[in-house]
C-alpha cells in the first residue's frame, strides 16, 4: 500500500536544496515557537514535531525518514555508518549494530537501542551526541516511539515506488472547472493550500505561451487573427486547432531539441584545454526528427542507449547513440587516455541517471550513496554496462561511423560497415584455422637484445623484459639464431602482472616490425611479412598495421588487461641458409594519442616452420576471404560524408572487467562486477548481476519498462518544468532524499501515468494534454482577488509567466525581425560574436561569421564551444555543455540588459524589422503599432504607442541634428528614428517573457 | 482553519497590493518581513525587490564596510608560505606514518608517500613576529596588519567542491556565494557599478565554474558580475555606433515607463527587478569604463602594484580592487589561477611554480594594504587571503611514483588563511596545526565558523542573515551543518562589538 497517497505531501517542511542544503528547520527550530513555512504548508504543523494521535498511522516517508535523515544518517548513515548502524538500509536498520543490540524492533519501542539511545540520561550514550547535534525533543521520540510500536512500517523512497494510476481526488467543493483530469489534481492542491484559480488567459497571452512553449517561436499576426476568428466558433476546438498545427510544425522538433542538447551535454567540440572541434551535428538533426516524427520516449531512449545492438540496426539507431559520445575528450598531450576514457564512461552512468532517473546516483561512485540505497557495487555495476565500448579518448574520436550524405548510401551504410567487419574477421578466423593446426612453435632464444633506451633482459625461456626509461620512439633490436626455415613468427605480450586488470598497466604496442635473415656468409637479406594473424581484433587499429611505417601497430591501448598475441606470417619461409634472425621492434606513441609511450615490456618470441602458413597466405582460402574484406571496405569507405563518434562495443573475447575503484580511484581497483541493476530495482534475494551478463541494451529496455517509475516520473515532471517554469518536484536532477519535495505528489503521478501507460511515451499526445488543461489556460497576471500569494506559483493557482530562453530571445528577435532561416539542419553556424572572445590558446580555431541565411539560422544551430560559450546565450543562463544539465536557473542582470541593448546582431535585427514595419505604411504611429503588435498581438494600449511615438520623435530629432550618427543606423533620419524604436521593442519586459 | 497569521497575510498582502499600484512598485519586502516576524526573530533584511541595492543598515555597527577577496585558486602551500613546521623538516624523505593515511583520501597520494620537509626558510617579520617564508619579499613591510590563520579545516579535497565550500559554504552548486549574502545584507554604495565584482587572473576561471560567485537561491541581482581586464570591461558595455548616450537615455525612460506599466498589469515582480537592472547597465556603461581605466594612475602608484595598463594580470587587479573600492563597490572578488602545486611539472612544483606565483601576487597586494591604508579605507575594508584547502606535509606520489618535481597533495585538514583590516585582530597568527602541519589541533576553525565570523565584521549575526526557501530560512553558515561560531579571538577586541558568538 502507498502510504504517500494517504497523507498531504506538504505537512513536511523537511527537505533539501537544489544544491543538497537541508532546507530543514529543526537544528534551530525547535527554540522557535511557530514557523510557518509557505502558505500552504501553513495550516499543519509538522508531524514529528508534534506527537501522533493515538491510532494515526505514522508514514515512514513524511516524518520517520526526515528525522532520521536530519538526526541520524550523517554518521549512521549510507558513508558513514559508526557502530555498523545504517539508517539507509532497511535491513541493516532492521539488525544489530556492533553492539548487538537490535536497532529497531517493529512493534517494540522498549526492546529498540534506537529509543533507548535517543532518551538516555547519560550523555556519553545519548544520541545524537552534543557535539553532533541536539537532543530531540520528547515530540519527535515520542513519534518514533509510536512509529516502532505500530510496526515500524518502512517505506521505499516516494519516487523508486511502483507508479499506480492516483484515483481521481475527490474535491471537498465540487467544481465545474477544469477541463483535463490533471486539473482535478491541481485544484485539490489548492483547497489544502487555500487557492483558487485564476480567470483564463485572453487568447493572446495564451497563444503566445503556447507557441513559444511548442515550437519556441512567437506567434505570427495571421495566426493571431485566425486564432481570434476560431475562438468565435468555440474557444476548446480553436485552442485544439493552434495545439495540433504547432506539433505538427517542424520548428517542434528544433524547440524540443534544444531541452535535449542541455541534458546531452551536445557540444561542436571536445572540450577541456585546446578544445577541438567535433561533428557530432549529425545526432543532433537525428533528435530534431525523432521530436517532429514523435518518437516515442521509450524508443527515442533505447535507441540513444543502445541502438548500435539492435538486430538489424539501421543508420539513424547507430548515429543515436551518439548521445553518449557527447562526453569530453581530452586530446592535450601527455594525457593518460584511460584516466579520460574512464572519466567519460563515468559521465555517461551520471548523465543517464540524471536524465532518465532523475537521480543523483554520481554520489555512489567513491562511497555508497549518503541518503539513497545504493552502494558502491551498484554503481560499479551500472558502470559495467557503459565500459565495455571502443572509445578509449583517442583525438581522432574513434570510433567514428560515416552519415553519408545520399539517402541510398545512408540506407546501407551499417550493412557494409557490417560486412566489412566480418570479412575481416573471416580473415582472421581462417588464420586461427592454421594457428590451431601448427604443433612446431619453439621459443626463439635471443643471441642478443639491445634497445635504444632502457634495457633489455632475457631469461632461460626466452621471455624478454624492457626496463629503464622507455621513451616514445624507443627500438628494440634482437637477434635469434636459426636451423629451420622458418614460415612465421609468433610475439606474445606479456603483462607485467599476472593480473593487470588488478594493477593497471600502460599501454604496450608494436607500431613498426623489421626483419632480417642473416645467412651462413655473412649476407644480410631482408625478410618480408604477408599478414598478421592476431588472437582477436578490437581497439583503435588493425595488427597489420605494425607491417607499415607510421602506422598504429599490435597490442593494447590505453591499458594492457592481458596478454596478447599475433602471428606474423612470412611471404617466404627463411633461407636454408638462414643462420640468424634480426628483428627490429619501434613503438612509436600509442596510437594517435598524443605522446605517451606504449612500449611492450615484457614479450616472448617463438617460430614456426610449418608450410601450411605459406599455404595459407597464398592460398584461396584466404584470397577470398580478402578480396570479399577489401570490397566491403571500398564500399563502406566509398561514401561521403560526415564521420560522426558512436558507441561499438568490443568483442567478447575482448571484454574489459569492470572492477570497483576504492573511492573513485582508477588506481584502487577492488572486486569485479559485471553489470546490474541497483538494489531496489532488484528482487529480493535475486542475483545483483544476472547471468547471462545484462546488455545496455538490457538497461535501456529496462529504463522505460513499467518497472521502473523513475523514468516517466523524471520526464514529466521536466516537461511540467517546461510548460510551467519549475518542476512538480523543483530539483529536476533529484527525485531522491535530497532533492525538493513534489508540490503535489498525486499530480505527478498521475501525470506520469499518463505519459508512460495512456499515452505510451508520446510526448505530443502528453503535451497537448497538459497545453489543453485549464491550468495551462490561466491568466499569469495576478489580481487583487488573489487571496493569498504563492509567490512562486509553485501550486500553479495563476498561468506560467516565464522568460524566454536564451534560444528564444535570439529566435524571437530573428523571427519578429523577418530575417529567420527557415533552414533546418547540418553544421553549425557562426552568428555574429564579439571580437577577442574566442580564446585561441593552442588552437588554431577562429569564428568566422557565416554569411547568407546562415547568419540567422535558429539558435539551436550556433556553433557550441564549450570552453568559450556563444556570449549571448551564457549571459542568458545557457550552460556551457562540459556535463548534462538538468535545470537552467533564470537570473535577471544588468549584463542582460547590456546585451539586449549593445549587441550588433540585435541592432541588425530591429532594422530588419524597421524595414519590414515601413512597408506595412508610411505613417509612423502605423508603423510602430504594426512592430508593437507583433508582440502584443492584440493591438497594442494606446498609452504605449503614444509612448512609442515620443521616443521616434526624440530620436528623429536627434538624428536630423547628427547625420553621421544616422547614416550609422540606417540611410535617413526617419529611417534611423524607427530603427531605434523597434530596437527598444526588443528590450520591454513584455518581449522578453512568454 | 483561518489562523491569524494567515489573517496577517492577507492583510498585509492587500496593503502591498495598494502600495504596488499608488507607487507601481512591489515592496516584497514587506511581505517577506512579515513572514520572518513569525519566525520569533527581527529579520536581519528588509528587501525591497524594486531597489534591491538601495544600501542598507547591518543588524549591528559593521567593522567592515566592503570586502576584497583573494583567491589563490589552486590553494598555495600554507608550509612554504605561513606555517612554520621546523620539525617536518627532520623527517623529510622519511616514510609517511601509516596513522597519517588511515581512514584518509587523498586526490592523488598513493600507497605510503615520504614526507617533504618545508621548501624554503622561515623568519619572523614586523613587531609581531609572524612568521613568513623567505619566498616573501614585500609581504613583510605589511605584516603587522595581517591577521594569520592556520588552523582552518574544511571537508572538501577537490578544488570544485572545496572553492564552492569557501564561497558559499555548501560543496554543492546552488547556495549564494558569500559575495551574494553580502550584497543581499548590505546592498551597494554605488548605484553605478555592481555590488559584487569578480576579476580573474592566471588564464583560467575557477575549477567550480562561475558557481562560486552566484547568487544561488537569492535573487539573481546580487550574484557577483564577471569583468574583464582587457578590452571592454564588460561584453556590450559600449553603445552601439549612431545611438548616443542621450538617445541610450530617452530609449529607458520609454521602457522604464511601459515597463511599469506592464508590471502593474500582470504583477510579475521580475519587470520590476528588470527595471532596475537596465537602470544599473546604463549607468555601468559609463562609470565602469572610467573606473577600470587605469591609465590615470601615476607613474608611482602603478610601479608600486607593478601594475602596466592593458594587461590581463593579478597586480592589475590588485589596483583595480583599490578603485573599485574607493568607489564603493560592496564585494571585490579576486580569483587568480595557478596555485595548484603537486609537481607534476616545473609550473606545479613548490621549487619553481610556486616562487612564481608568490612573486606575482607579493607586491601587489603589498601595495594593496599600504595603499588602502594611507587613503583610510583599510580599517573599514576587510581583506581575505587564502585558498580552498591546505597541502600535505607528504610529498605527492601520483600513482605510487615519486614526482618530478616537489609537490604536495590536498589537505582539508588544515590550512592558513589571512586578513586585514576591517575590525580584524592585526599582527596576530591564530591557531596551531601539529608538528607536521598535518592536521589543525589547536583552536580549530571551519570554513562556516570563518563565515559567521566575517559576517560578524560586517554587521550580521550568521544566524539572522537568512533567506527564506520554501519558507525555510536559509544562511550561509549552512543550516544543515550546526555548531558554527563567532570566532573573537579573530576580532579586534578594542572596537569589537558586544554580540557574544553564539552557538547553533
Amino acid at each position: 500500500m502507498n502510504t504517500s497517497s494517504q497523507v498531504n505531501q506538504h505537512d513536511r517542511v523537511t527537505h533539501l536544496l537544489p544544491g543538497g542544503t537541508s532546507r530543514s528547520c529543526l537544528g534551530f527550530g525547535l527554540a522557535i515557537p511557530l514557523l510557518v513555512a509557505t502558505v500552504y504548508s501553513a495550516a499543519t504543523a509538522r508531524q514529528s514535531e508534534k506527537p501522533a494521535a493515538t491510532g494515526e498511522r505514522i508514514s515512514f516517508n513524511q516524518t520517520i525518514r526526515p528525522l532520521l535523515q536530519q538526526h541520524c544518517s550523517a554518521c549512521h548513515g549510507g558513508v558513514k555508518a559508526a557502530g555498523g548502524i545504517s539508517f539507509v538500509y532497511k535491513d541493516r536498520a532492521f539488525g544489530k549494530g556492533d553492539s548487538g543490540e537490535p536497532i529497531i524492533v517493529a512493534g517494540h519501542p522498549e526492546e529498540s537501542e534506537l529509543i533507548r539511545r535517543v532518551t538516555a540520561h547519560d550523555e556519553e550514550e545519548r544520541m545524537p551526541p552534543a557535539k553532533h547535534g541536539v537532543k530531540l525533543s520528547a515530540a519527535q521520540i515520542q513519534t518514533l516511539e509510536s512509529w516502532i510500536s505500530q510496526g515500524a512500517p518502512w517505506d521505499e523512497l516516494w519516487s523508486i515506488q511502483q507508479l499506480q494510476e492516483p484515483p481521481a481526488p475527490a474535491l471537498e467543493r465540487p467544481t465545474t472547472w477544469g477541463i483535463q483530469p490533471l486539473d482535478a489534481f491541481v485544484a485539490a492542491g489548492w483547497e489544502q493550500a487555500g487557492l483558487s484559480p485564476s480567470p483564463p488567459a485572453k487568447p493572446a497571452e495564451w497563444l503566445r505561451r503556447v507557441s513559444f512553449d511548442l515550437i519556441g517561436l512567437p506567434p505570427t499576426l495571421e495566426e493571431y487573427r485566425t486564432f481570434q476568428d476560431a475562438v468565435t466558433q468555440g474557444e476548446p476546438q480553436a485552442k485544439e486547432q493552434v495545439i495540433d498545427r504547432l506539433l505538427q510544425s517542424p520548428q517542434f522538433g528544433e524547440r524540443w531539441a534544444s531541452l535535449w542538447m542541455d541534458l546531452a551535454r551536445y557540444s561542436d567540440t571536445y572540450g577541456f584545454e585546446q578544445d577541438p572541434a567535433r561533428t557530432i551535428w549529425p545526432w543532433r538533426d537525428w533528435v530534431v526528427r525523432a521530436f517532429n516524427c514523435d518518437m516515442p520516449y521509450d524508443q527515442f531512449t533505447i535507441r540513444q542507449i543502445a541502438g548500435d545492438l539492435l538486430d538489424e540496426p539501421s543508420t539513424d539507431d547507430v548515429l543515436a547513440t551518439a548521445f553518449h559520445r557527447n562526453t569530453q575528450n581530452n586530446a592535450e598531450g601527455g594525457t593518460d587516455d584511460e584516466e579520460f576514457r574512464l572519466a567519460a564512461v563515468i559521465d555517461r552512468v551520471d548523465t543517464l541517471w540524471t536524465t532518465w532517473q532523475g537521480t543523483t546516483f554520481g554520489c555512489a561512485r567513491c562511497h555508497a550513496h549518503p541518503y539513497d540505497p545504493y552502494p558502491q557495487a551498484d554503481y560499479f555495476r551500472m558502470l559495467a554496462f557503459f565500459n565495455n565500448t571502443e572509445d578509449a579518448d583517442l583525438n581522432d574520436d574513434f570510433p567514428v561511423f560515416t552519415v553519408p550524405d545520399a539517402p541510398e548510401a545512408r540506407a546501407q551504410a551499417v550493412k557494409l560497415r557490417e560486412t566489412m567487419n566480418r570479412e575481416r574477421n573471416a580473415v582472421l578466423n581462417s588464420g586461427h584455422k592454421v594457428l590451431t593446426a601448427t604443433s612446431d612453435w619453439a621459443v626463439l632464444t635471443p643471441l642478443s637484445a639491445s634497445a635504444s633506451a632502457g634495457s633489455l633482459d632475457s631469461d632461460e625461456q626466452g621471455t624478454i623484459r624492457a626496463s629503464g626509461t622507455l621513451p616514445v620512439g624507443v627500438s628494440y633490436s634482437i637477434s635469434f639464431p636459426v636451423n629451420r626455415p622458418l614460415t612465421a613468427l609468433q610475439l606474445f605480450i606479456l603483462p607485467d602482472d599476472p593480473s593487470p586488470d588488478r594493477n593497471p598497466e600502460r599501454a604496450a604496442v608494436l607500431s613498426h616490425l623489421v626483419a632480417t635473415q642473416i645467412l651462413k656468409s655473412g649476407e644480410r637479406k631482408p625478410l618480408s611479412f604477408g599478414d598478421v594473424v592476431a588472437d582477436y581484433l578490437a581497439g583503435p587499429f588493425d595488427p597489420r598495421e605494425s607491417l607499415n611505417e607510421n602506422a598504429a601497430g599490435f597490442g593494447e591501448f590505453p591499458v594492457t588487461t592481458s596478454d596478447r598475441m599475433a602471428v606474423f606470417v612470412l611471404n617466404e619461409p627463411l633461407s636454408t641458409e638462414a643462420v640468424t634472425i634480426e628483428l627490429v621492434m619501434h613503438q612509436k606513441a600509442g596510437a594517435n594519442s598524443g605522446f605517451q609511450a606504449a612500449p611492450v615490456r615484457q614479450f616472448q618470441w617463438q617460430g614456426t616452420a610449418d608450410p601450411k602458413w605459406t599455404d595459407w597466405l597464398n592460398g584461396a582460402e584466404r584470397a577470398e576471404f580478402e578480396n570479399a574484406f577489401t570490397t566491403a571496405r571500398q564500399a563502406y569507405q566509398a561514401a561521403a560524408g560526415p564521420r560522426v563518434p558512436v558507441l561499438r562495443e568490443r568483442r567478447p573475447e575482448a571484454a574489459r572487467r569492470t572492477r570497483i575503484l576504492a573511492r573513485g580511484n582508477r588506481m584502487a581497483p577492488g572486486a569485479e562486477v559485471k553489470p546490474g541493476l541497483p538494489g531496489p530495482f532488484r528482487a529480493p534475494g535475486s542475483n545483483p548481476e544476472p547471468v547471462p551478463t545484462m546488455s545496455r541494451l538490457d538497461l535501456a529496455n529496462w529504463l522505460v519498462s513499467h518497472q521502473n517509475p523513475l523514468t516517466a516520473r523524471t520526464l514529466a515532471n521536466r516537461l511540467w518544468a517546461e510548460l510551467f517554469g519549475t518542476g512538480i518536484v523543483e530539483t529536476l536532477e533529484d527525485l531522491g532524499t535530497s532533492g525538493a519535495e513534489p508540490s503535489n505528489a498525486k499530480l505527478l503521478d498521475h501525470l506520469a501515468f499518463r505519459l508512460s501507460h495512456e499515452h505510451r511515451w508520446s510526448l505530443k499526445a502528453f503535451l497537448k494534454e497538459v497545453t489543453l488543461s485549464a491550468t495551462y489556460g490561466q491568466t499569469a497576471t495576478s489580481t487583487d482577488t488573489t487571496p493569498l500569494p504563492d509567490p512562486r506559483n509553485r501550486m500553479v493557482a495563476r498561468g506560467p509567466r516565464k522568460r524566454l530562453s536564451a534560444e528564444m530571445i535570439r529566435d524571437q528577435a530573428l523571427a519578429m525581425s523577418g530575417l529567420l532561416s527557415a533552414k533546418m539542419y547540418g553544421p553549425p553556424v557562426f552568428p555574429p560574436q564579439p571580437d577577442g572572445v574566442w580564446n585561441t590558446v593552442y588552437s588554431g580555431a577562429t569564428w568566422k561569421t557565416s554569411e547568407g541565411e546562415d547568419r540567422y539560422r535558429r539558435a539551436l544551430y550556433t556553433y557550441q564551444k564549450r570552453t568559450s560559450g556563444y556570449p549571448a546565450f551564457l549571459t542568458f543562463d545557457a550552460p556551457t555543455r562540459d556535463v548534462c544539465t538538468a535545470r537552467r536557473i533564470p537570473t535577471n542582470t544588468p549584463l542582460q540588459a547590456l546585451l539586449t541593448l549593445n549587441d550588433p546582431a540585435l541592432l541588425e535585427c530591429a532594422q530588419a524589422l524597421a524595414t519590414r514595419a515601413a512597408s506595412q505604411s508610411p505613417d509612423p504611429k502605423q508603423q510602430i503599432s504594426y512592430a508593437a503588435q507583433l508582440w502584443t498581438l492584440e493591438s497594442p494600449a494606446a498609452g504605449m504607442i503614444e509612448r512609442l511615438i515620443q521616443l521616434r520623435e526624440e530620436a528623429l530629432m536627434e538624428y536630423s541634428r547628427d547625420p553621421e550618427a544616422s547614416r550609422a543606423i540606417a540611410d535617413s533620419p526617419e529611417r534611423a528614428a524607427l530603427v531605434l524604436v523597434c530596437h527598444a521593442l526588443f528590450n520591454l519586459d513584455l518581449a522578453l517573457n512568454r | 482553519m483561518k489562523t491569524h497569521e494567515q489573517m496577517l497575510r492577507q492583510i498585509l498582502h492587500q496593503e502591498t497590493r495598494r502600495h504596488f499600484l499608488r507607487q507601481g512598485s512591489l515592496a516584497l519586502g514587506s511581505i517577506w518581513l512579515a513572514s520572518q516576524a513569525r519566525a520569533g526573530e527581527q529579520p536581519a533584511v528588509a528587501l525591497d525587490l524594486a531597489h534591491p541595492m538601495r544600501p542598507r543598515a547591518p543588524l549591528f555597527a559593521p567593522r567592515a564596510r566592503r570586502v576584497i577577496y583573494l583567491h589563490m585558486a589552486g590553494s598555495p602551500s600554507q608550509l612554504e608560505l605561513f606555517d612554520y613546521k621546523p620539525e617536518l623538516a627532520r623527517f623529510d624523505g622519511k616514510d609517511c606514518p601509516a596513522s597519517f593515511l588511515e581512514g584518509k583520501t587523498f586526490a592523488f597520494i598513493q600507497g605510503i608517500p615520504k614526507m617533504l620537509g618545508p621548501v624554503y626558510p622561515f623568519q619572523q617579520q614586523g613587531q609581531s613576529g609572524t612568521w613568513m617564508s623567505d619566498r616573501w619579499k614585500y609581504l613583510p613591510e605589511v605584516a603587522d596588519e595581517l591577521c594569520v590563520v592556520k588552523s582552518l579545516t574544511t571537508d572538501q579535497f577537490n578544488h570544485g567542491p572545496a572553492q564552492l565550500m569557501m564561497h558559499s559554504g555548501s560543496a554543492n552548486a546552488g547556495a549564494p556565494s558569500f559575495g551574494a549574502w553580502t550584497t543581499y545584507g548590505l546592498g551597494s554604495e554605488n548605484d553605478n557599478l555592481p555590488g559584487f565584482i569578480v576579476l580573474n587572473s592566471g588564464g583560467k576561471n575557477p575549477d567550480a565554474g562561475k558557481s562560486v560567485w552566484g547568487a544561488g537561491y537569492l535573487p539573481s541581482v546580487f550574484q557577483g558580475v564577471q569583468c574583464r581586464t582587457r578590452g571592454e570591461p564588460v561584453l556590450f558595455l559600449s553603445n552601439p555606433k549612431g545611438i548616443s548616450s542621450q538617445l541610450r537615455r530617452k530609449t529607458l525612460d520609454a521602457l522604464a515607463e511601459i515597463n511599469h506599466q506592464t508590471a502593474s498589469e500582470i504583477g510579475d515582480p521580475e519587470t520590476l527587478s528588470r527595471i532596475a537592472q537596465y537602470e544599473l547597465a546604463f549607468r555601468m556603461q559609463t562609470s565602469a569604463a572610467e573606473v577600470f581605466d587605469i591609465s590615470k594612475e601615476t607613474p608611482g602608484t602603478l610601479e608600486a602594484y607593478g601594475a602596466a595598463p592593458g594587461q590581463e594580470s593579478f597586480a592589475n587587479n590588485c589596483l583595480l580592487a583599490r578603485r573599485l573600492a574607493e568607489n564603493g563597490v560592496r564585494f571585490i572578488q579576486l580569483f587568480d589561477w595557478g596555485w595548484d602545486h603537486h609537481g607534476a611539472s616545473e609550473p606545479e612544483s613548490l621549487s619553481v611554480g610556486l616562487t612564481n606565483k608568490v612573486n606575482a601576487v607579493d607586491r601587489p597586494i603589498t601595495a594593496l594594504i599600504k595603499d588602502l591604508r594611507q587613503r583610510g579605507l583599510l580599517e573599514d575594508t576587510l581583506i581575505l587571503w587564502g585558498g580552498e584547502f591546505g597541502r600535505t606535509p607528504m610529498q605527492e606520489n601520483r600513482n605510487g611514483l615519486p614526482m618530478a618535481f616537489p609537490g604536495r597533495d590536498h589537505n582539508p585538514g588544515a590550512f592558513t588563511m589571512w586578513m586585514a583590516g576591517g575590525g580584524v585582530r592585526a599582527g596576530t597568527s591564530f591557531g596551531e596545526t601539529d608538528d607536521l602541519g598535518y592536521q589543525a589541533v589547536i583552536d580549530k576553525i571551519s570554513v562556516h565558523d570563518l563565515h559567521a565570523t566575517l559576517l560578524h565584521l560586517l554587521g550580521f549575526d550568521h544566524l539572522r542573515l537568512t533567506y527564506p526557501v520554501s519558507g525555510v530560512p536559509q544562511r550561509l553558515t549552512n543550516v544543515t551543518k550546526p555548531g558554527s561560531q563567532v570566532v573573537s579571538k579573530l576580532l579586534d577586541s578594542v572596537n569589537g562589538t558586544s554580540s557574544e558568538p553564539r552557538q547553533t
